[in-house]
This record gives C-alpha cells, sequence and structure tokens, in this order.
C-alpha cells in the first residue's frame, strides 16, 4: 500500500466518507470530524506513519489537503 | 493510598455525585484501586426502590468512571481538573449492590494523550465480579489546546 493509499484509508475508516469527499475534506466540514473526531484522526495517523506530531502541527491540521504538506515535515511523502 | 480529602483535590466531583471513598492504591499515568462503601443513606437508595434498595446502574458506571480518573488525574499536572466522557464502552452489570455492600475498583489506563484517556474499570464486592466497563474521557481543557485554530 502506497503512503498515498495509507493515508486516505485513515480518512475514510475514521469518518466514514467516500474516496471523491476527501480532497474537500475540512475540519468542522462534516459532524464527524469534529475536537474528538480530530483527536482520533491524529492518533491514527501518527500510529499509520509511526510519528509524533507537535502540537503546532496537530492544531494546523485543518484539512485533508494541509495534512499533506504537514506530514511531508516529519518526512512521510504523500504521492500526488 | 489517598483519604477524602486527597480525593477532593485530585478531581471536581462533590456531593451527591461523589462516588469514591478511598484510594488504596494509585500508580500515575497507569492504575488505580479505589473503594466505594455503599450505604442506606445514600439518597438514591430510599426511592430506587422503597422495598428493594439497590444501587442504580448510573452510579456503578459512575463510580467506575471516577476510580478511573483517578489514573490520569493523579499526573502532574492534570490535578482537580474537569473531565467529560466521550464514550462508554461493554458495560456490564453482574451483581445488585445493596445497602452494606463495598465495592472495590481497579482501573486500568491504557492510553492517554493530549487530553484523551482510554481505560477500563472492574468493580467487585466480596471478590465477587459486580460491574465493569470501558471508557474513553477526555480533559476538555486540555483537548482545546490541540483543536484546530
Amino acid at each position: 500500500m502506497t503512503n498515498s493509499e495509507k493515508y486516505a484509508q485513515c480518512f475514510l475508516e475514521m469518518f466514514e466518507v467516500v474516496s471523491d469527499d476527501l480532497k474537500a475534506l475540512e475540519y468542522q466540514s462534516i459532524q464527524a470530524w469534529d475536537s474528538v473526531g480530530h483527536m482520533n484522526l491524529m492518533g491514527v495517523i501518527e500510529e499509520e506513519f509511526e510519528i509524533e506530531m507537535d502540537i503546532d502541527d496537530i492544531t494546523d491540521f485543518s484539512s485533508f489537503i494541509k495534512g499533506k504538506e504537514i506530514l511531508a515535515r516529519y518526512g512521510v511523502i504523500i504521492e500526488a | 493510598m489517598f483519604d477524602i480529602k486527597q480525593i477532593l483535590a485530585l478531581q471536581a466531583n462533590r456531593y451527591p455525585m461523589l462516588f469514591l471513598d478511598r484510594v488504596i492504591s494509585c500508580v500515575p499515568g497507569e492504575s488505580s484501586k479505589c473503594i466505594k462503601n455503599f450505604t442506606y443513606n445514600e439518597w438514591y437508595f430510599p426511592s430506587h426502590y422503597e422495598d428493594d434498595p439497590n444501587a442504580p446502574g448510573f452510579v456503578l458506571i459512575e463510580s467506575l468512571v471516577q476510580s478511573f480518573l483517578v489514573t490520569f488525574l493523579s499526573i502532574e499536572g492534570n490535578h482537580g481538573m474537569r473531565t467529560n466522557f466521550l464514550d462508554v464502552k461493554n458495560a456490564s452489570f453482574r451483581r445488585k449492590i445493596v445497602p452494606g455492600d463495598v465495592m472495590e475498583i481497579d482501573s486500568e489506563l491504557m492510553s492517554f494523550k493530549r487530553g484523551v484517556a482510554k481505560g477500563k474499570s472492574v468493580g467487585r464486592v466480596a471478590g465477587e465480579l459486580a460491574c465493569s466497563a470501558e471508557f474513553v474521557v477526555c480533559i476538555p481543557d486540555v483537548m482545546e489546546l490541540y483543536r484546530p485554530k
């Protein structure tokens, strides 16, 4: 499985959305991505990529797109 | 061991919603063992039920979770903080709790990250399984720090 597929899978499983929705997905754009959903999502992504994100990156992680940029800081490259 | 004064300092629940009498042992960030004494003076026994007093399920759940709170509110910096339920799973009730019973509660913290605690509690009376549940509980003031701006 590629990083891109793993990354998408985190959102698909956590929020029960479909692949077509991912690019537009933002914090609080759906009911499931609330503050609790955010904590759970961060935990799943950290576990998947074996990283630990800083508080600034967690508060900056406001969308599916933005998240790719943040993961790159940890050496996790999400292919286009 | 924590007595009632130390329990009051550790967590924010107060009468009539405090359901711990003593913390027998505690390893901050790992586990706790607590005692809840049930007497007929408890406010719910006369009405639940008049002819058959026994502890309501919500009191047992609250007793279990308050013991669980000790596992992470005992961590330096968390003392006295308010908490909220996020999830309760696999709640199980196996024994009626009546006036005179003493429930010993063993709690285990599975994870505590960014103000979110996950774990479980098991309550026993005279060594017999009474109730158990798994919990996800948050400290809102800590969780707030990690919310996207």
